[in-house]
């Protein structure tokens, strides 16, 4: 049975004029549970934001299989049970942030998806005031919270965030990884999210999947057992530092293996 | 810019809406306040600058009246007979609008067509570029023997002459979507035409306006050029030009050729104030006007 939850199965993925011997993503296999939050973190190089694109239905993959609760990238995204947030939040600049948030029920009305209403989602992310401003008279860390209002809106089965928070200040990216927290506990959905931040991973998931370069492929795959609901207390304790120190550890290992040969050979 | 952020937003001034992240608002900053244009730093250095070009024109006038008429006398001119120089502006007009409007439309939907199908972008480029480094001024005799001396040659030269810069700007702006953009558009499985009408044409208009500030004036020499070669029935400025040169009046030459500069400038404020109201929301619109 596949229809409960996220499979992925010997994934490759080649890229066109890349290294034959090296694929993108080699044999991946990761299965994510039902309304689970998973992170993929790892160096650079190790496919994780790949991995996202494939299972977006944005790219081909050359083998394996991936099911999303039974379903291939394409049917998710038909029946628009796919919600994205890329790096920079992708608003369209001529719409309010009230339309923004309404965008995906304008477009593909076939889907026949019934959503969350527009104010309601502003609610959700404090930004009910701003629901006629533009997006060039916003902060980044507003725009960011508009484009994750978006894509819940529709109450996607999976949300897919592609390091949603990199190009934030600390401070506000803490806030935003809290409110992240709060939406995804009233609207439970399964969340793949990509990060290069330990932290970050530890805080938000359930599970941290480690991810070691050339070829990319999963080193380890880090249970993060910290209770929920996760408030800033319970995501500063001693048992996150515990969690952390695991998943560099992890990093460690998988940064080893994916460095040789060639950077061992040089030094 | 301010005053859009107080339109869209009564009550609340940037920078100061609740919630947990009170992020700076990066524009609307004082520095972008755009000056009254009462301002001396405004109208100051134009003004110096007509003051003495004036003063070198009306010296050069007095010494050598056959080449150049005094200011005075090109005053007079416009002033004696206003309806005169109106109805040949209008003539002129006409052709350059009725021309600008097939040869930027025409532009625009083949544009869409080559951005959506290959095979008419292969097959049309090359000749819309032979087109464009062909020197209208060497079309025109031929297009009068094919069309006559109305206005059906005049319009073909100025729909020429505006084709080639709408094509190109508006092939670059079909193109100018953000990836990420389009990667939301593609989970939600959005149909090709939706991504073209609410992503693609929106995200062209900065290029299709910039292309129009272009056009627009070029469309006026397109219709005096034509004007020259086919100086027929219809009038306008180009023939007013060509007659009023050949008999030495060089006063009407003068006072045709300010009509023609009035037209430019006007047609200038007419793209700019479109691009004011159409791109408040494109980086474009953020900085001062020069």
């Amino acid at each position: 049975m596949t229809d409960d939850h996220i499979e992925i199965r010997g994934l490759t993925k080649r890229y066109e004029g890349g290294d034959p011997g090296r694929p993108a993503l080699y044999d991946v296999d990761l299965d994510i549970r039902h309304r689970h939050f998973v992170s993929l973190i790892g160096p650079s190089g190790c496919g994780k934001s790949t991995l996202l694109r494939v299972i977006a239905g944005l790219e081909s993959h050359d083998g394996g299989r991936v099911s999303l609760f039974g379903q291939t990238p394409l049917q998710m995204c038909r029946r628009k049970a796919v919600g994205l947030v890329p790096q920079t939040p992708a608003l369209l600049p001529w719409l309010t942030v009230r339309q923004n948030v309404a965008l995906p029920s304008k477009v593909n009305r076939r889907a026949r998806r019934q959503g969350d209403s527009p104010d309601e989602l502003l609610r959700a992310v404090g930004l009910d005031d701003a629901a006629h401003r533009y997006p060039h008279e916003l902060s980044g860390g507003m725009r960011q919270r508009v484009a994750i209002a978006r894509a819940f809106g529709l109450r996607p089965d999976v949300l897919l965030m592609d390091e949603p928070f990199s190009a934030l200040d600390e401070f506000t990216r803490e806030a935003l990884q809290l409110q992240l927290l709060a939406l995804w506990q009233s609207r439970a959905t399964t969340v793949v999210f990509v990060t290069h931040s330990v932290h970050e991973a530890v805080t938000l998931s359930d599970r941290v999947v480690v991810m070691s370069a050339r070829p990319g492929r999963v080193h380890e795959v880090v249970p993060v057992d910290l209770p929920r609901p996760r408030d800033r207390e319970a995501v500063t304790g001693f048992r996150t530092n515990g969690l952390e120190q695991r998943v560099r550890a992890s990093l460690q290992g998988a940064w080893e293996s994916g460095a040789a040969p060639d950077d061992l050979v040089r030094r | 810019m301010a005053d859009h952020a107080l339109r869209h937003a009564p009550g609340t001034p940037a920078g100061t809406a609740p919630g947990p992240v009170p992020g700076p608002v990066s524009r609307s900053t004082p520095g972008t306040r755009r000056r009254s244009p009462l301002h001396p730093v405004v109208w100051l250095p134009t003004t110096v600058l007509l003051v003495v070009l004036g003063f070198a024109w009306s010296a050069v006038a007095e010494e050598h009246p056959y080449i150049l008429p005094t200011l005075s006398e090109v005053g007079g001119t416009l002033v004696s007979d206003p309806l005169l120089f109106l109805g040949n502006a209008w003539a002129t007009l006409r052709i350059a609008l009725v021309g600008a409007v097939f040869g930027a439309g025409t532009a625009f939907v083949l544009a869409l067509l080559m951005s959506e199908i290959p095979v008419v972008r292969r097959a049309l480029m090359p000749l819309a570029v032979v087109l464009n480094v062909t020197p209208v001024v060497a079309i025109t005799p031929a297009l009068v023997v094919a069309f006559g001396f109305g206005m059906t040659p005049k319009v073909v030269v100025t729909a020429i002459i505006t084709f080639f810069p709408v094509l190109i700007n508006v092939t670059t702006g079909l193109r100018s979507v953000p990836v990420p953009v389009l990667h939301v558009f593609r989970t939600l499985h959005a149909s090709r035409l939706e991504v073209l009408f609410r992503l693609r044409i929106p995200s062209s208009l900065p290029y299709t306006l910039a292309a129009l500030r272009v056009v627009l004036p070029l469309s006026v020499v397109g219709a005096v050029v034509a004007e020259f070669v086919a100086a027929g029935s219809s009038g306008g400025l180009g023939t007013m030009i060509r007659n009023s040169a050949a008999t030495a009046r060089l006063d009407y030459v003068y006072a045709a050729i300010t009509c023609l500069a009035a037209m430019g400038v006007l047609m200038l404020a007419l793209v700019t104030a479109v691009e004011r109201r159409l791109l408040f929301w494109h980086d474009s619109q953020q900085q001062p006007a020069t």
